[in-house]
């Protein structure tokens, strides 16, 4: 059968915004930036905003359109993330998604006493053996911010607690530009010199602007050394839309638009052809209880708008999803973390954070993270959509069959089902009788065994003595002993 | 004849040019100017208040209630001292050393306000002598520390060591607050209360004052 002219969805497809809706988006964008601008709180970036050709007053950079649009032609449309081993396995372009946990929640419910307690360097080094072992998550941030290390040296400790115990791509955060150096060497360390990790990077420094259209000293500072090392960094805005973002959403995408790319003119002037990810986390103040809400709809909805947008700037898109405003990993949890995972997967964000928060980002969760683990999946098999052709529509199956006969011991059954069918690990679908017989058992308590059992035997390969003799130099200078 | 529930719905309503038509009318008609401000602004704020943790009212519609309340306000500001008005208490507050965020704090600041508090505001980044300083020379009864990052925290039990230290530990109740802070933080650093949110601070500030 020959045929010409034939379209195919080869996924579901999903769009929030249209074509003109984007481009109207860009403009405000750009008379943003031209007409009120940007504050800089850094002598260094405004020299380099300066150089490029902004107009400069005191610290007030107002930036014109053709700059913009140069520093996103400049930029690379697509990052790869490696393995510790330098394999690469995020690619960040296109509507290719990952997913991965959150950084620096102060506060964890404990898997074994259910007690909300704070975290500790135990908990950053379980956390992150739990994302090397979960198979929908490709990435990893900490999850927790340790409280039992020195506050000078903390985000060293935390980049080797997450690097120690996960072979997966690491998102990290850092004070300021000294503790970036240093966390650079320890990861050129393990890949073998800076060039090695340039090529295969197997980190990625989350940095963020303050909106509204405000870049903090350390936060631009550590955006430039990262441009310069060709560290890949994600520079987005977290606007509160309703406080320090218009409380309209296409104001609020235009605000995060324009914090992102503000950054991304620096960068790109600065060091021309950095890898850059815009996007960040968008949502509501809720005017009731005056939280920055991680399960709302609108906040899934502005999610998929931004990467929209992404898609039309070819910039990787750093989304958020898997979270809860939830206190515990509870049903409200799950509808939250459901809801914004599928939003996200829908809308083909690139590198997809935040599984695992629970009270908008203030308690992190292994069970909200393990259970969304298994939500992922499940999202990703909806998009996989549906495919069409001679084998799958099954005329001749069906007249084989014919009418009243029954499919189940065909062999095109038994040649498709796996593909077809997703089988759930934690969701239960025994009859009554069985599941009763095994011990009528809730997704959370099912959950919490799984999270055990994944703390009691995953195993995470040594650093090699190489990366290790680094660490131990590294925290030698501040005096301590790791 | 003023009736005040004229006053409260005209506060409710955001309506600024309303609130000092009735308050002039008010003082016209001979009503004592701490009437018209407890009964019927701060009465007005009140009902307020209790409708937003009932989410009758939200966020902007506080804010435009406070705006109007507070434009009453400065109609009979200048009888204040005439009539021996005095605020229920005087209020410093800051967002603590090392941390910019104030949109929380500015919440608490109308809130407080709205209660018939006086607040000196004191800003962002304010170090442990700047709430001193400002504690003493306005004879604050309340100290009120705000903070939304996890590693400026530490100055809040900074500034009430300060306090201590100035000699002002029995003279001034310090409060915290601030997305990462909570009941338990508060205790260990020993501040006198903690205000879960803007509405909760003023209920807060309240008790502490008649302690």
């Amino acid at each position: 059968m020959f045929r010409s002219n034939y379209r195919v969805n080869r996924t579901t497809q999903f769009r929030v915004l249209s074509d003109d809706q984007i481009e109207d988006i860009h403009l405000a964008v750009l008379e943003v930036l031209e007409r009120t601008g940007i504050k800089v709180h850094s002598e260094e970036a405004l020299a380099v905003y300066k150089k490029a050709g902004a107009k400069l007053n005191g610290d007030r950079v107002r930036i014109p359109s053709y700059l913009v649009e140069e520093a996103v032609r400049r930029a690379p449309h697509r990052v790869a993330l490696c393995n510790r081993d330098g394999s690469r396995t995020v690619l960040l372009e296109d509507n290719k998604i990952y997913y991965g946990t959150g950084s620096d929640c102060p506060s964890i419910r404990d898997s074994f006493t259910g007690e909300l307690r704070r975290f500790l360097k135990k908990d950053i080094e379980d956390a992150a053996r739990i994302s090397d072992f979960l198979p929908n998550i490709d990435f990893h941030m900490s999850l927790g911010l340790m409280s039992d290390v020195p506050t000078e040296t903390y985000f060293r400790h935390q980049y080797v607690a997450m690097l120690r115990n996960c072979t997966k791509p690491i998102v990290f955060t850092s004070a300021d530009k000294v503790c970036l150096a240093d966390i650079i060497e320890i990861a050129s360390a393990n890949a073998g010199g800076l060039d090695e990790l340039q090529k295969n990077p197997t980190l990625c420094l989350y940095a963020e602007p303050s909106s509204p259209l405000n870049h903090s000293k350390n936060a631009i500072e550590k955006l430039l050394l990262a441009a310069e090392k060709r560290i890949p960094v994600i520079y987005t805005p977290c606007p509160i839309a309703g406080a320090t973002a218009p409380m309209t959403l296409a104001g609020a995408l235009v605000i995060s638009v324009a914090d992102s790319l503000s950054g991304l003119v620096a960068a790109q002037f600065h060091a021309p052809g950095a890898p850059f990810i815009m996007g960040g986390v968008l949502s509501t103040m809720d005017m009731a209880s005056t939280i920055y809400t991680y399960g709302s709809p609108e906040f899934s909805l502005l999610e998929a708008a931004l990467t929209d947008l992404s898609h039309f700037y070819k910039l990787p898109m750093f989304s958020t999803a898997g979270c809860s405003d939830s206190k515990i990993f509870d049903e409200q949890a799950a509808a939250e973390s459901m809801m914004s995972i599928l939003a996200s997967a829908l809308s083909g964000a690139n590198l997809i954070h935040d599984v695992g928060y629970l009270e908008n980002g203030l308690i992190g969760s292994y069970e909200m993270l393990v259970a969304s683990d298994e939500f992922i999946a499940m999202a990703k098999h909806f998009v996989k959509g549906v495919e069409v052709n001679q084998e799958t529509l099954a005329v001749d199956i069906i007249d084989k069959v014919g009418p009243g006969g029954n499919f189940v011991s065909e062999t095109h059954t038994d040649r498709h089902f796996r593909e077809v069918e997703w089988f759930p690990k934690l969701m239960d679908r025994q009859n009554l009788s069985n599941w009763e017989l095994s011990g009528s058992k809730t997704m959370r308590q099912r959950v919490n065994e799984r999270v055990r059992e994944i703390l009691s035997t995953h195993q995470v390969e040594p650093l090699r003595d190489e990366t290790e003799r680094t660490i131990e130099r590294i925290f030698k200078k501040y005096g301590e002993k790791i | 004849m003023v009736t005040f529930w004229n006053l409260t719905e005209a506060v409710m309503n955001g309506n600024e040019a309303r609130v000092r038509e009735i308050v002039s009318e008010a003082l016209k008609n001979k009503v004592p100017v701490k009437d018209i401000l407890n009964d019927g602004l701060i009465g007005a704020m009140n009902i307020v208040g209790v409708k937003f943790k009932n989410c009758e009212l939200f966020i902007p519609e506080v804010l435009k209630a406070a705006r109007a309340m507070k434009a009453g306000i400065e109609v009979i500001r200048p009888l204040f001292e005439k009539s021996g008005v005095q605020p229920l208490g005087k209020v410093v507050i800051g967002t603590v050393k090392g941390d910019l965020h104030d949109i929380g704090k500015n919440l608490v600041v109308l809130m407080v306000e709205g209660s018939g508090f006086e607040v000196v505001d004191l800003g962002v980044d304010v170090p442990p002598e700047k709430f001193v300083e400002g504690v003493k020379k306005n004879g604050a009864s309340i100290c009120m520390m705000s903070a939304l990052l996890t590693t400026t925290m530490p100055a809040m039990r900074e500034t009430i060591d300060a306090l201590k230290k100035a000699g002002l530990g029995g003279k001034v109740k310090t409060m915290v607050g601030g997305a990462p802070v909570t009941q338990k933080f508060a205790e260990d650093i020993g501040a006198d209360g903690y205000g879960s949110n803007a509405a909760a601070a003023v209920d807060v500030a309240k008790t502490l004052i008649t302690d």
